[in-house]
Formats: structure tokens, sequence, C-alpha cells
């Protein structure tokens, strides 16, 4: 009988929402729409799987990828800052395709006196300008830099026909290159290399008083463009903002400098005996066995000595680099050089810094450690770093990343004192461009479409690694609490994520710290470290030495961890929108065991007697006329028919284990906020413990705006704060209180500075 | 004195060819009349190493701000500042803001400031030149918030002026 009156009223329940609902519709005919919940899939965002990209998310059976082999010699010239080189090309065409023609990147033609790079950007004049400046801006003597391409050959030495279309140079193939057939030849070239401090950009060289230079040199050689299975080639132009997209390959280089100069460059030096001193090559020696703190190799004395000279004789450096997707090297009289070995499960890789005596005693005491900690801390993370150096190089106001080698600022005051800004400024930098090693030079996404691939995935493993070499490291970017006031910001000046990096308004938020965020609130608040780590080296085991997609990504997230992300991918990726969740109220319920008008009401409809329902109990609001002031006192047990449900139900040992709840509490959450979120409630009760709720972000996917959740508690509660760690970019903290806080930012700061 | 020249003149350049350490240039002041209390409150956060650079190049002085190194009467220095380059205009003639203090949150300065004794807010005009010398692109958002009405002003150095009518 019981049971009958029960499922009675459970059909009868049902039935009257279904009758509350259409009694709400007024109109006879409403619009319809599209699938508009934000938590439907991203099919149309996401680019058809196939068996190139898989719908896992992994490389297919069909994926495909070029190779690119460099044989080059090189030449600087250091007392006229010119570089020459002769390099042989040999390209693998490992495509399902026929090519007729290659696509070589020229991107020092963005230096160049036509270049389109000051035409795309708008600008109002200048603050000052510097003669030298005002000359190459408005007397008609512009830097005369980019490619000067003497000549360019097969093998047999027959020039072939080209068109240079700004940083983009066509090869035509007298018959098109068939699928899996290779192609030798040949380019020679030379460029003026620019001053970076007056000229900007990411390499060049960096002038001294004494008319020493340090050299950086980077993109500084006709490199071929990416033909993959998404873009075909990869030859959207160089403006200077978006970076690379790059196949892998092998490297064999030669680079002749004056002889005095200390050089290294991606790869592994081949002639070490020739290009060091005696004593140089024992350090160099000894430092792979040093696996507790860097070795100098070459001191700050013997680069005080070179720097006094200037030799007109030359020396050759040989590097060999197998799998790598570029090449750039450093040279200079003023180096200094240490090193460090670091284990990477049984082998050996060198963590190596080169320096001028300007940036000691800063670098000799943190660059080559900090290097070691990121290899280690990224390996964790993706794979075990598979080249067998990286090298940290100091040149003022760069932060500037190669395979195996980077470009790093940093520089204590010239009586070699430094702040601690400076310091973890510096460390900073060199974790950032050393981690790039993995995300874009292994991982080796199209830096030239998606910038947030690999400056905002790294930038997200740069705290991990920054937290690892010191625990109290201040965190500068990357964090959810840090991205608000970009997220609040006035929409017409955002993009989403996933814009080209040329076309974006502010590229630091949009492209690091906004995709760095949400990663971190991914592996800290949404999946937990566990599921996303394990996930997260999936995706870089699957993708390195390989082109990923943003697809590739979003789809292995999911696909390693069985964690639907779409929602997030949607909101955080894809649009503009920005998180705002708040506590709209608070209601108290007391327990009764009298029916309530509600049951009575309901009672009535379904034609039985009050009687006749089942007994049970009922939730009585605080604010309602029902409640009477006894309520308050009475635990649920002192109700007989609870009481004797459990006494017949649970032993005397169970019984003790029940939670007695006293109150309950129905909050009622607003969103005003696009985004979906999870919901983190911190409970304060009056005893002053706190208890920690967290509802998925699903909670919202069937009312974006409110949703409400009761709360049974032997506590009376006293706060409630939303989201207390700020973990979830919540940009507006007003409304994530109860009771309200109405002491604003400002009155509470103005109090405590009064007080203090 | 060379030396902060250099610095300078780098942080010129940098806005016209992102580097990989990218930053973005931008303040933030947000100005609250709050009626009960009959006061325009305002908050102005800045990037700490930019206004290091900007107020080195002014006067001079090496600040060190937020550091160990700080230097002792930093908040002379910071009134001197803002009395410089950030001006509010209330109801066309009131000018003057209490300096109640500053707060280093990670790499932002944010500073505190009060106009008291508005019985009526008629109209409020903002100046916010802050770090334009320095930084080419450099962009100071204002947003007002008056009773129920917000207005975001984009400051920068060709339009420094934001006003508001009520």
């Amino acid at each position: 009988m019981l049971k009958k009156t029960l499922s009675f009223i459970v059909v009868s329940l049902i039935s009257t929402m279904i009758f509350a609902q259409n009694s709400e519709q007024q109109n006879p005919v409403q619009k319809g729409h599209y699938n508009i919940s934000k938590f439907r899939q991203l099919k149309q965002e996401l680019p058809t799987p196939n068996n190139q990209h898989t719908a896992s998310g992994a490389p297919g059976f069909e994926y495909t990828q070029q190779k690119v082999d460099y044989k080059m010699n090189i030449i600087l010239d250091d007392d006229n800052q010119k570089i020459f080189g002769e390099e042989t090309i040999t390209y693998h065409n490992n495509s399902k395709d026929n090519l007729e023609y290659l696509w070589v990147q020229l991107d020092q033609n963005m230096r160049a006196p036509n270049s389109k790079t000051p035409d795309i950007n708008g600008s109002g004049p200048g603050v000052l300008y510097s003669p030298s400046k005002f000359t190459k801006s408005f007397m008609g003597k512009p830097f005369q830099g980019g490619f000067n391409i003497e000549s360019i050959t097969n093998m047999e030495n027959k020039p072939l026909d080209y068109m240079i279309n700004q940083t983009m140079m066509r090869i035509d193939l007298s018959e098109p290159l068939a699928s899996g057939a290779t192609y030798n030849f040949k380019i020679k070239w030379w460029y003026n290399i620019n001053d970076y401090i007056a000229l900007q950009g990411r390499s060049g060289y960096e002038p001294f008083p004494d008319g020493n230079k340090i050299y950086i040199i980077a993109q500084f050689f006709p490199r071929l463009a990416v033909y993959n299975n998404v873009e075909g080639w990869q030859n959207m132009q160089f403006f200077g903002r978006s970076e690379f997209a790059l196949e892998f390959g092998d490297y064999d280089v030669s680079i002749t400098t004056p002889k005095d100069h200390i050089l290294n460059g991606t790869g592994v030096l081949q002639n070490p005996k020739e290009v060091f001193t005696k004593k140089q090559y024992k350090r160099y020696e000894e430092a792979k066995k040093s696996f507790d703190k860097p070795l100098v190799i070459v001191t700050q004395d013997e680069a005080i000595e070179a720097e006094k000279g200037h030799a007109t004789k030359t020396k050759t450096w040989k590097f060999k680099a197998k799998n790598v997707r570029d090449f750039a090297f450093a040279s200079s009289r003023k180096f200094i050089w240490d090193g460090m070995a670091v284990d990477m499960h049984g082998r050996t890789v060198m963590a190596y810094s080169l320096y001028p005596k300007e940036g000691n005693p800063l670098w000799g005491e943190h660059s080559t450690k900090v290097v070691a900690n990121t290899l280690k801390v990224y390996s964790e993370h993706t794979i075990d770093y598979p080249y067998p150096q990286a090298t940290s190089v100091n040149a003022k106001r760069q932060g500037m990343e190669y395979p195996m080698i980077c470009w790093n600022y940093g520089r204590p005051n010239p009586d070699g004192t430094y702040t601690d800004r400076t310091k973890y400024g510096m460390i900073g930098v060199v974790t950032h461009e050393v981690g790039h090693n993995f995300f874009p030079m292994i991982i080796n996404s199209d830096e030239r479409q998606w910038t947030w691939m690999d400056e905002g995935i790294n930038s997200f493993v740069q705290i991990l690694a920054e937290r690892n070499y010191d625990k109290d490291f201040p965190i500068s970017r990357g964090i959810p609490k840090g991205i608000t006031g970009y997220m609040k910001g006035d929409q017409s000046r955002i993009a989403p994520i996933m814009s080209q990096g040329d076309n974006v308004f502010n590229f630091g938020a949009n492209g690091y710290s906004k995709p760095a965020a949400g990663l971190y609130m991914l592996r800290q608040t949404i999946m937990g470290p566990k599921l996303f780590d394990k996930a997260f080296k999936t995706y870089a085991k699957r993708w390195a030495f390989k082109h990923p997609t943003p697809a590739d990504f979003f789809r292995t997230m999911e696909d390693a961890s069985a964690m639907d992300l779409d929602w997030f991918w949607r909101g955080w990726f894809y649009t503009t929108g920005s998180n705002d969740i708040g506590i709209k109220s608070v209601k108290k319920y007391y327990i009764t065991d009298k029916p309530t008008k509600r049951a009575q009401n309901m009672a009535k409809r379904y034609g039985i007697t009050v009687d006749q329902l089942p007994p049970s109990l009922y939730l009585v609001s605080e604010d309602s006329d029902e409640f009477t002031n006894d309520m308050k006192n009475k635990k649920p047990t002192d109700f007989p028919n609870l009481k004797n449900y459990i006494d017949k139900n649970f032993s005397a040992q169970e019984q003790k284990t029940l939670k007695t709840p006293k109150y309950f509490y129905e909050l009622t959450f607003e969103k005003p906020g696009d985004l979906v979120m999870p919901i983190i409630v911190e409970l304060q009760y009056e005893d002053g413990t706190k208890e920690r709720k967290q509802y998925p972000a699903q909670i919202w996917r069937l009312n974006d705006k409110e949703v409400t959740k009761v709360f049974p508690s032997t506590k009376a509660i006293k706060k409630i704060v939303i989201d207390p760690d700020q973990e979830t970019a919540d940009v507006n903290l007003k409304n994530n209180s109860w009771p309200k806080n109405t002491e604003s930012k400002f009155d509470k700061f103005k109090k405590q500075h009064i007080k203090s | 004195m060379k030396q902060s020249k250099y610095v300078f003149l780098f942080f010129l350049i940098i806005p016209l060819f992102a580097f990989t350490l990218h930053k973005y240039y931008v303040s933030l002041t947000e100005i609250e009349y709050v009626e009960k209390q009959k006061s325009v409150q305002i908050i102005t956060s800045i990037f700490i190493d930019d206004l290091e650079v900007d107020m080195r190049k002014q006067s001079n002085k090496v600040f060190n701000i937020d550091t160990k190194q700080e230097i002792d009467s930093i908040d002379y220095y910071f009134k001197n500042y803002l009395h410089q380059h950030f001006q509010i205009t209330i109801n066309d003639s009131i000018n003057k803001y209490n300096y109640i203090g500053k707060e280093y949150e990670d790499n932002i300065v944010h500073f505190y400031l009060e106009v008291p004794n508005i019985e009526r807010l008629n109209s409020i005009q903002i100046i916010n030149t802050s770090l334009f010398e320095s930084f080419e692109n450099q962009q100071n958002i204002v947003k007002i918030n008056v009773k129920d009405f917000n207005k975001t002003f984009y400051l920068t150095k060709n339009n420094d002026k934001g006003l508001l009518n009520f």
C-alpha cells in the first residue's frame, strides 16, 4: 500500500511538472533555435577528423611529414657586420602529393627597405627619434637589411627559377617532385646584420662601447616552409610577430669567425679540440661529469683578455644536429661559458650558459642551474629532453628561443648588485625560453597560425618549473586571478584565443597569459593534477617531433582522461566571455513532521486525505508563516516516524555514524557571466570550522543563469564564500559572499591603512 | 644617465615587434562615486617595472620599487608622479585628491586615491598620462562607475582625456 501511494505521488509529480511548463507558454507558436547549450560538442568548430589527424587527437596512420636536411658553410664578418652563407638543402617529400614547387622562408626580408611590416602598423608620431632612426625613417636612408640571394642552383650548378614575394620565395621545379622523392639544391646568400638594440629584432648584434659585439644569429638562412596535412604550404607572410613553422631535419653546419670568438649553437660541437685552448677543452670535458654544479669552461679572465684583442685570423666551428627544426648560434669575444651535466634517466644532457662579464655575478649563480631545472621539470610533464644540450645566452633585452639555444635578458647593476626583481625576471625568462625547447621545438605546433599552442602552453609549464626552482617564486602571469583584468575589459578590444597572432589586440594576454591561466585552472581546479598530467603527457608523447593542431590538443586531453571538456575549450578558447558566479540568496529551512501547506495541497490534488500521505518529514522555510520557533531546536531523530525507521533499519553501531542535520540551507547561485565554470563554495560555520564543496560546471547545463542547491548541516552557517581562492577567473567578486560584503576593496584598504 | 636613456629607448621599440616574452602596456583605473560616503574613490593599478622605468626617466633616480632595496621616501615620489600624470576634475572645479596609500600585488602597484565631500556629482574629467612618455603603445584604461552607470575610457598618448557629464 505504502509503495503504491508513493509511486502514485511520483507519477503525479512528473505530470504536474509537465502541466506547469505548459501553462507558462503564452504565445501559441514560439520561435525555435539551434542548439545553444554551452555544453554542445565542438563538432562545428573542430575540423573533421581523418586518417592524418584522428578523432582521438593522435596522429593517424596516413599522417605524413616532410624532412629537410641542411649542410651549410657560414662566415661571420665581425668587421663589417655581415654574414655569408652557402647551403645545400635536401628536401624529402614524404607526403602523398607531387609538389610543383617549394616555398622557402626569407625571414630577413622583414628588415628589407621594401618590407611591408611598417606598412601594416598604424601609428601616430613617435615621442622621440634618435638621429639614426630619423634618417632611416624619414631621410631615405633605411637600413639595407634583407637577404641578398646570390644564386639558387641545382646540384649541377644550373640556376633554378624562383620568385620572391616579400618573406616567401617560391622555387619552381622543372618537373614535379614525386611523392617519396628527394630533391637537392643550393642557395648562396648574404645579408647585413642589424644592430638589434637600435633596430629591434629577435636576432642581430649588441654593440659595446669598446667596439666588441655579441652576435645572436637566428632566422639567418633561407629555410623551407612547412608542407603539411592541414595547411598545404604554410606560407603566410612573416610580419615580425607571429613566429615560425618549420620542418625537422638534420644539420651539418660550419661557422667561421674571428679566431678570438667563443661560439655555441644548435647541436653538438664536433671539433672542440680545434676551437678551445687546451685548458678550455679539459674543462669542457670535465663539465660533462659535474652533475651537482656548473663548472666554468671559458673563464671570466679569459673573456676579458679576449675582449682586448681583435684577431684577424679565423677559426671554424663545426656543428651537427639531428632531428631539429632550426639552427641558431651566438658568437662573441666577450663570452664566458659554463656548463653542468643533467641526468636524463641514464643519458647525460649538458646545460650550458654563455654570457659576458656584464652578466656576472647573476649569470654564474643562476643561469645554468635554471637550464638544468627547466629540463628536468618539463621532461617530467612531457618527454625526456631528447637533445644532447641546452644553452642559455645572455643577450640584452632578449627573450627568444631556438632548438637547444636561446637568448635571455637580465644583467646586474654595473657594481654587480641586483634586485630580486632582476633576479626573478632573469630566472623567469631563462625558464621560459629553455622551456620552448619542448613547445614548439619538439612538440612542433604552427606558431605562425596559433600563438597559444607554444606560448600559452609553455607559459603554463613555466610556472611549474619556476616553483620547483624556488617555491616562493613570484609568478607573474598564467594564474587565473591574474587574467581577470584583461577578461573584464571592453569586448570590442578582446579577440578569442583561437585567433591568428597578427590579428589580436593584447598579444601578451591573448597568446600567453589567458591560455596559460586556462590550463592552470584545468589542472588545479577542473581536472585535478593527476588526470590533467596524464592527459597532458599523452599529448606531448603523441606529438613529439610532429606538427599538432589545436584540435589534436583538445581531443587528446579528452581522449586520455575521459572528461568531456568541449564546454571549456568553447568558452575559454573560442569566445571572449568571462566568468562571474555569485551567491544570490540563502534560505534556512527547518524540519517538521506536520504536513505543510504544500503537502496538504498535493494531497488535495490527488484526492487523498492528509492522513493518507506516507509517513514523511517536511522542510519549512524560516520566513514562511508555517514556521514556529520550536522547530529550531528539533533534531531529525526527535520525529517518531524517522526514529522508527532508523531503529528498524540500522544497527546501533550504524546509527552512531548517521549524520543528524539540524539546518537546511537553500543556496541560490547566480551566473551573470557568459562562461560556465565549476561552483566552489566555502561554508564557514558558527564554531569557526570551514567546509568546501565543488560542483562541476555541468551544474549549469539546464539553466545558464541560476541554480539552487540544498545543504543539510549540523551547524549554523555564518558565512558563505564562492571561489575563495580565486581559482576560476571570476571577474566580479562583489557577489561572491553571503552575507553580502558591503565593504568595498577601497573601504577595506582605507580602514587598514588608517589603523596602521 | 646614459644607461637609463638606453633603457628608455628600448622600451620605445618593444611594442613594434613583439618579443617572445611579450608584455602588454595597459594600466587600469577604477573610479567609483559612493553616494553614501559622498566620496569619489579611485584605485589606479600600474605595472611596477614600467612605472620604475618612467619614474627613473623623470627624476634620474633609482627607486627599486617593491624590492628590499626600495628607497625610503617612495610615497613622496609616487605622490609627485601621480600629481603630474593623473588629474581629476569634478563638477568643473574640484581637482584635489587624497593619496590614501599604495598596495603591491605581484607585479602591480595599486594606488588608492580619494576625493571627499562631493555632495552631488555633475561631471567628472580624467586626464591620465602615466607611462605615455616611455611607452609608445601605453593604454590607460579608466572605468567610471556612478550609481548604475558605467563608462570606460581608453586613454592613449593622442587622446589622454575622458569627460563625463551627468
